[in-house]
């Protein structure tokens, strides 16, 4: 059964994942890795998702993948459907047939993804021929077609070659062929390109956007960098302690946040210094422990604006008409936004116009 | 910024033998370098098994590169992973022998050290690693390796004093000093660096050697922790030789830049120009290819994507070691190398096609 073939009913998403919980029993408590997780995702569509170390991006991830040991996981709530149907209600024998074939994860370490005693040929065909019955011979055909298609010189003879003959660049390439032999539905990539060089970085993002275009499907792209998020999502979703605490199309995150926990991460990104050097604004204090999740706002020890409500009750979650959703109790209040939001290059064209337009030079150009 | 604060290193009064190895080599205020890398190169045998012969392959991490560091400034080197970043950090310390030029710290060749001389040496050159959970010993308190160096140089035998001091430069570098008495592991990631830090400023050093102090960190704690650096340094007058892949952060921090590719430095000059007119084209390509956290910056910028790998470092390219990935590389790159030239003052660029902006539209071959 492939699914990827089957209709999205009517009124559902491709993705929706809908509240979704996800604890760890451990000696030292529940770690409460993954809060309450929402969001919709279509084909063509990339998601980002960004955070800090430990707020739960990679565990959200390897939940829908269905490849969280449970225990001492322990899905707590929420559901996630792909296509209308629930993954939590599918048999492991479903599962293994969604991952991959529907649904292909890329891992932030390729060295620790692919096995080092196998070829590179045979690891590339290992799908095909699970979930499409393919030969050796057709598999490793296709094999030599998908390193071609990602840019991997020589490709008949490299087929042969074992992960340490590849670079870290190479390698994170053929985790994307390997992704993408399929044709999968859904690409999830988590950190791919954070252990690699800049340009390489630019190397793999151009890859994955090519492949996005020609075969549709949807990217849900964790990272911790705003910089790659920038240049592919079209949604974000901002993750603190397990929860998301913002989420929105890129143009609400970038220019129009309204959390203060986004508002600290975009502030302490150093930003291309022109004439003088200026100080960065860190968030101060350290992420919390996800064993004792501060009460109220999980942000509220270190958030400037942070009030004794903040400090005592859960935030809701605000959702405007256009799916920009945020946790705060302040972020509907538009004076505190407008008074507290970091600046951006948008608000500051609009500035200058508007100073332009004062000074008679006529605003826009 | 710390220059104006610090007393210069004139010629007078840094010891009356300046060697001539450092004549010319004054800054615009006419003080001699803290730190002056002359020819540095550094070679690896590749095979060092029972089949080791002079015939083996070698690894050319660092190959010929010189630089000034001036006191009390920041120094950056930036470029890709393999580049010979680290390899040209520990030779200066000479945790490793170099294989060519010298390294003149204090106006002593560091080659020439015996000892005596490198202990003496260490207590003004400190490093700090990147990253925090293995550089520290766990069984050892915080309290114990901040100390450590103090009790190496014989600085501070009495034990009170010393305590007292270890618990002001805790509180200095933003950490509780009432956590002396706990171990690494009880600390996160940025707080270990912390920890880091204050040992390397446990002697004042006069240099501080940062291998990448901030890349295994989130963006809010890395910023945190840069913040601390540059404190520091306006409080003490420290040096630092700031290594990292981030431009980004490398420009925050950095008086001049440099950039390194596969063991050679490409292109130096002051963090201004280096950002708005670098003039190599593996600067630009690499300036390019930084994601900037603007979605509309990024929709409408052009950017160079370089093709291929960084070749190996064995067997490096001939010629310009940069002509197997440059858009526009010509037939003499890959038969000479080009000289690191100064094109300007105070700038200096590596490539036979060095201007402002040579990679145009039309030499971009994808
Ligand atoms: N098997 C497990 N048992 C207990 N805790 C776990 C387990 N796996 C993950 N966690 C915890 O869950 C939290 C979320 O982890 P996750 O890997 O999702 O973070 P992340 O956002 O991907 O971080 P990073 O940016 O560092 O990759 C962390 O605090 C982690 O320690
Ligand atoms: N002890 C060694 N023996 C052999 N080769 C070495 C040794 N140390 C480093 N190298 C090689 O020298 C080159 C430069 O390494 P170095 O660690 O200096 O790079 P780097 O710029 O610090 O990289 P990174 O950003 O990954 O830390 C690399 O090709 C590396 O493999
Ligand atoms: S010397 Fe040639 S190959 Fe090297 S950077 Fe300049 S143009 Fe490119
Ligand atoms: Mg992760
Ligand atoms: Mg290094």
């Amino acid at each position: 059964m492939d699914l990827k073939n089957q209709p999205v009913p009517e009124g559902s998403h491709l993705l929706e994942v809908d509240d979704l919980k996800m604890y760890f029993h451990t000696q030292d408590g529940v770690v409460k890795a993954v809060d309450g997780v929402s969001y919709n995702l279509d084909r063509g569509e990339t998601l980002g998702v960004v955070g800090e170390s430990g707020s739960g991006k990679s565990v959200t991830a390897m939940t829908i993948m269905g490849l969280i040991d449970m225990p001492p996981g322990k899905i707590e709530g929420g559901d996630v459907r792909y296509r209308g149907l629930s993954l939590f209600e599918m048999t492991e024998k479903q599962m293994q047939d969604i991952r991959g074939n529907d649904i292909a994860m890329v891992f932030q370490d390729p060295m620790t993804s692919l096995n080092p005693v196998y070829t590179i040929g045979r690891q590339l065909g290992e799908g095909l021929r699970l979930h499409r019955g393919y030969s050796k011979e057709q598999a490793t055909k296709r094999a030599i077609e998908l390193l071609d298609m990602v840019g991997i010189p020589n490709p008949e003879q490299r087929v042969k070659d074992y992960p340490h003959q590849f670079s870290g660049g190479m390698r994170q390439r053929v985790m994307i062929a390997m992704a993408l032999a399929c044709d999968p539905d859904i690409l999830i990539a988590d950190e791919p390109t954070t252990a690699l060089d800049v340009t390489i970085q630019a190397q793999i993002i151009e890859l994955m956007q090519e492949m996005q275009e020609k075969n549709g499907n949807a990217i849900i792209m964790i990272t911790h960098d705003l910089g790659v998020v920038a240049d592919v999502a079209d949604k974000i979703m901002v993750m603190y302690a397990g929860r998301p605490v913002e989420f929105g199309t890129a143009d609400e995150i970038f220019y129009n946040p309204v959390h203060p926990y986004t508002w600290g991460l975009v502030r302490s990104i150093p930003e291309a210094l022109v004439d003088e050097k200026k100080p960065l604004t860190p968030i101060k204090g350290n992420p919390p422990s996800l064993v004792n999740v501060p009460k109220g706002c999980s942000f509220s020890p270190r958030c400037p604006y942070a009030t004794d409500r903040c400090r005592n009750e859960r935030p809701d979650t605000y959702t405007t008409e256009t799916g920009h959703y945020s946790r705060c109790h302040y972020s509907m209040d538009p004076e505190f936004v407008a008074k507290n939001a970091p600046t951006n290059s948008r608000r500051r064209a609009e500035e200058n116009g508007a100073a332009d337009a004062v000074a008679g030079k006529g605003g826009e150009a | 910024m710390a220059d104006e604060k610090n007393a210069p290193t004139k010629a007078d009064d840094a010891a009356a033998s300046v060697p001539s190895d450092l004549e010319g080599h004054v800054d615009a205020q006419g003080r001699y370098p803290l730190l002056s890398v002359q020819h540095l190169s550094k070679e690896f045998p590749v095979d060092s098994g029972v089949f080791a012969s002079k015939m083996s392959k070698r690894v050319s991490a660092v190959d010929d590169i010189s630089f000034d560091i001036f006191p009390g400034e920041t120094f950056g080197l930036v470029g890709e992973s393999g580049c010979g970043k680290s390899t040209t950090g520990r030779c200066i310390m000479r945790l490793t022998n170099p294989t060519g030029g010298k390294v003149f710290f204090n106006g002593e060749n560091v080659a020439d050290m015996k000892k005596k001389d490198l202990k003496s040496m260490r207590h003004d050159m400190q490093f700090i690693f990147q990253d925090p959970y293995a550089s520290l010993n766990p069984r050892m308190t915080i309290g114990e390796i901040i100390s450590e160096p103090l009790i190496i140089h014989g600085e501070m035998t009495d034990k009170k004093e010393r305590l007292d001091f270890v618990r002001e430069l805790l509180d200095e570098v933003g950490l509780n000093p009432e956590h002396i008495n706990r171990y690494p592991h009880e600390f996160s990631g940025g707080q270990r660096q912390r920890v880091g830090i204050a040992r390397a400023f446990a002697l004042r050093p006069k240099l501080i050697i940062c291998d990448e102090p901030v890349s295994a960190l989130d963006v809010s704690i890395q910023a945190q922790v840069l913040n601390l650096l540059s404190g520091l340094q306006e409080q003490y007058g420290t040096a630092y030789l700031f290594i990292a892949h981030d431009l980004s952060v490398v420009q925050h921090i950095s008086n001049r830049v440099a950039v390194m590719y596969l063991g050679n430095l490409m292109e130096l000059s002051d963090w201004k120009t280096l950002y708005a007119q670098p003039y190599h084209p593996y600067t630009q390509s690499l300036l390019s290819a930084v994601p900037v956290p603007d979605p509309d910056v990024q929709r409408s910028r052009k950017r160079i994507i370089l093709a291929g790998d960084p070749p190996s470092p064995i067997d490096p390219p001939t010629g310009c070691r940069f002509h197997t990935r440059c858009p526009i590389a010509k037939e003499i790159c890959s038969k000479e190398r080009p000289e690191l030239k100064e094109v300007a003052p105070g700038h200096f660029c590596a490539c036979h096609f060095a201007a402002p902006f040579p990679i145009k539209e039309s030499s971009i071959n994808l």
